[in-house]
């Protein structure tokens, strides 16, 4: 199946917002499968905005963007379909849905990709609970009665639900006290040591990039200005990646680290 | 390459003390299975049929393995004597296995059911309206202190309400109201010819119209666009905690949120019936002169002697009452919302029932009360 030497590719993608203004030109960027890549950039420089480029939500003015081969405007829907279920996306503030159970919430997925009897999908379901550290009777509640920390949870639970081969990060620590933070680090490293996934994640948290990251891209300047492994990024000789990588808390974070 | 699609393989060897062989390999996973999803259903139920302990499992051929492939094997792999399989599947066989061992709820049949639920009916009907005399009273004293204050008077939020409530409201409006005056007049006139009593749509279309129907038909397309809307934007703030953050900012909800808003409503509506009546009397006008001869100028003339300016004055009476009905209802719908999406749903479409049928028993305990004036 996944014989792909890379998940994402994209090549001189061009994007605007708004009314024709260009956040991004000329980027391109490829992930491996297997690999953790942080993306980083500063407040507006558009990563969200990548990010649904990758997912397919928004559709880029110029450029190639493959995800797992398959580009979003393929004219074949199943293809595009197999693609989209062969990923995972934790969004910045759950995205649950509110008027489903916690439980409803995770086998939704499993339900709508059929094949599966209500009996196989509970044990999906209460293995995922598990896998995220919630127990079954966790299920039962509605996601306005989580904490914030039971949100990222719970919906990293129903990104997982179809075993994707991807998955993606939207700030997966934001909100999250620093024992929370490393609990979820310690989570995403074990899920990925049972079930090999790329993950793809954006984060201005430095102490979950430098222990989940192999490759940092850096977005700035409207495109990627470097993707490489976290020493030679932190090296870079750039105004941002100085500022972010060498300040204060960069270098608490990386003694820590 | 190897096989992406599972597959089983069953061998039996008739001398081994476990006869029977499975061999499971390729891919078992959401996509390797779906194509095949029919033929391991029927294997799998075939190998549940064999007497405990003599299936041999070996898994050493999986290439792939996932929760939808694990959760296939797993059942199956209770009666199994021996199981061969690398530890990263076994890990995910017994994950899974945990979570087919957490039993189901199941929902058991309560005979007290039916009394839970009137119960339950008449608690939530009361705590509806204690919450409606809550707010009433809220407001009540929040106008007072309105008066005692009149600068914090929400003054931009009261206009917008108007300019919603109100001008925008009147293209819509005005056509019913000329539709309805055309068809109520034509219906009139037909039966009135009949006895000659021409004059007489006169007095029928006149009061019909200024008491009961321009106030009803603006309060009813009130009740659906500007009531809907209200819940709507209070649901949504409930949604999203920013009545909380009003509150939090020691902001009476009431008076910044409610109040502007039924007050609107309530000087909006009246404006609204009274373009109402003018659009429903020259639909009439307009059928007078084709079908009964009655000239516009004739007809203008008879109509402060054939409807006394009384009903006029309760009709837009009435319809202060029922615009503050229509606000009312809708912010006390809007502010019950839960933060979820249904809640929002079940409470527009409420409000909107809510609304009308309130402005319908005003209605009639309007006529009751006024039955000897006009």
């Amino acid at each position: 199946m996944a014989d792909e030497q890379y998940v994402i590719e994209i090549e001189g993608l061009v994007n605007t917002v708004g009314a024709g203004a260009i956040l991004h030109r000329d980027l391109s960027l490829q992930v491996r499968r297997d690999e953790v890549m942080s993306l980083v950039g500063g407040s507006g420089s558009g990563k969200t905005q990548l990010l649904r480029v990758i997912l397919g939500l928004k559709r880029p003015a110029a450029g190639r963007v493959r995800v797992f081969g398959v580009s979003w405007e393929d004219p074949s829907a199943k293809k595009v379909r197999d693609a989209r279920r062969r990923m995972g996306m934790l969004f910045q503030n759950g995205a649950l849905y509110s008027a489903l159970t916690v439980y409803d919430n995770i086998a939704f997925p499993l339900r709508e990709r059929g094949g599966l009897a209500e009996q196989q999908i509970r044990a999906i379901v209460n293995t995922k609970l598990a896998q995220v550290e919630l127990e079954p009777r966790h299920g039962r509640l509605l996601p306005a009665n989580l904490s914030g920390g039971m949100v990222k949870r719970v919906s990293l639970a129903r990104a997982l639900a179809l075993s994707p081969d991807l998955l993606i990060l939207d700030e997966p620590t934001a909100g999250l006290d620093p024992d929370r933070s490393e609990g979820f680090v310690r989570l995403i490293k074990r899920l990925r040591e049972d079930h090999r996934f790329a993950v793809v994640m954006v984060t201005h948290d430095l102490d979950t990039l430098f222990e989940l990251t192999d490759r940092v891209a850096v977005l700035a300047d409207q495109h990627i200005i470097a993707c490489d492994t976290l020493a030679a990024v932190r090296g870079l000789d750039h105004k941002f990646a100085q500022n972010f990588f060498g300040g204060d808390r960069g270098r608490r974070a990386l003694q820590h680290g | 390459m190897p096989s992406s699609e599972a597959a089983l393989e069953i061998r039996t060897l008739a001398r081994d003390p476990v006869p029977v062989r499975v061999v499971a390999s390729g891919g078992w996973t959401f996509s390797g299975i779906k194509e095949r999803h029919e033929q391991l259903a029927h294997r799998l139920a075939e190998l549940e049929k064999q007497p405990a302990g003599c299936v041999a499992w070996d898994l050493s051929g999986v290439t792939e393995l996932d929760d939808a492939g694990a959760v296939w094997l797993a059942h199956a792999l209770r009666n199994a004597q021996r199981v061969e399989a690398s530890p990263r599947h076994r890990e995910i066989l017994n994950q899974v296995c945990q979570g087919l061992l957490v039993a189901g709820e199941r929902e058991r049949f309560d005979p007290l059911s039916g009394v839970v639920w009137t119960g339950r009916t008449a608690a939530h009907v009361v705590e509806h309206l204690r919450d409606g005399v809550i707010l009433l009273g809220q407001l009540a004293l929040d106008l007072a202190g309105m008066l005692r204050r009149p600068r914090e008077f929400p003054l931009r939020e009261f206009s917008a309400g108007i300019y919603r409530a109100g001008i925008t409201a009147l293209p819509v409006t005005m056509l019913v109201g000329f539709l309805v005056g055309i068809v109520l007049t034509y219906l009139s006139a037909l039966q009135l010819k009949r006895y000659g009593a021409d004059l007489l749509v006169i007095n029928i279309v006149g009061v019909g119209v200024l008491r009961e129907l321009g106030p009803m038909l603006a309060s009813i397309i009130a009740a659906g666009r500007s009531g809907s809307a209200i819940t709507a934007q209070l649901g949504v703030m409930r949604v999203t905690e920013e009545v909380e953050a009003l509150s939090v900012m020691g902001i009476s909800v009431t008076s910044r949120l409610v109040l502007p808003r039924v007050l609107a409503l309530a000087v909006a509506l009246p404006l609204v019936a009274f373009c109402t009546d003018i659009a429903a009397l020259a639909g009439a006008m307009l059928v007078s002169r084709f079908t009964l001869g009655i000239t516009p100028g004739a007809f203008l003339q008879a109509l402060p002697q054939a409807v006394e300016v009384v009903n006029f004055w309760i009709g837009i009476g009435k319809s202060v009452a029922f615009g503050f009905a229509v606000a009312f209802v809708a912010c006390h719908y809007g502010l019950r919302v839960l933060p979820n999406t249904d809640s929002l749903a079940v409470g527009v479409t409420r409000s909107v029932v809510a609304a009308i049928t309130g402005v319908i028993i005003l209605d009639a305990v309007f006529a009751i009360m006024l039955r000897n004036v006009g």
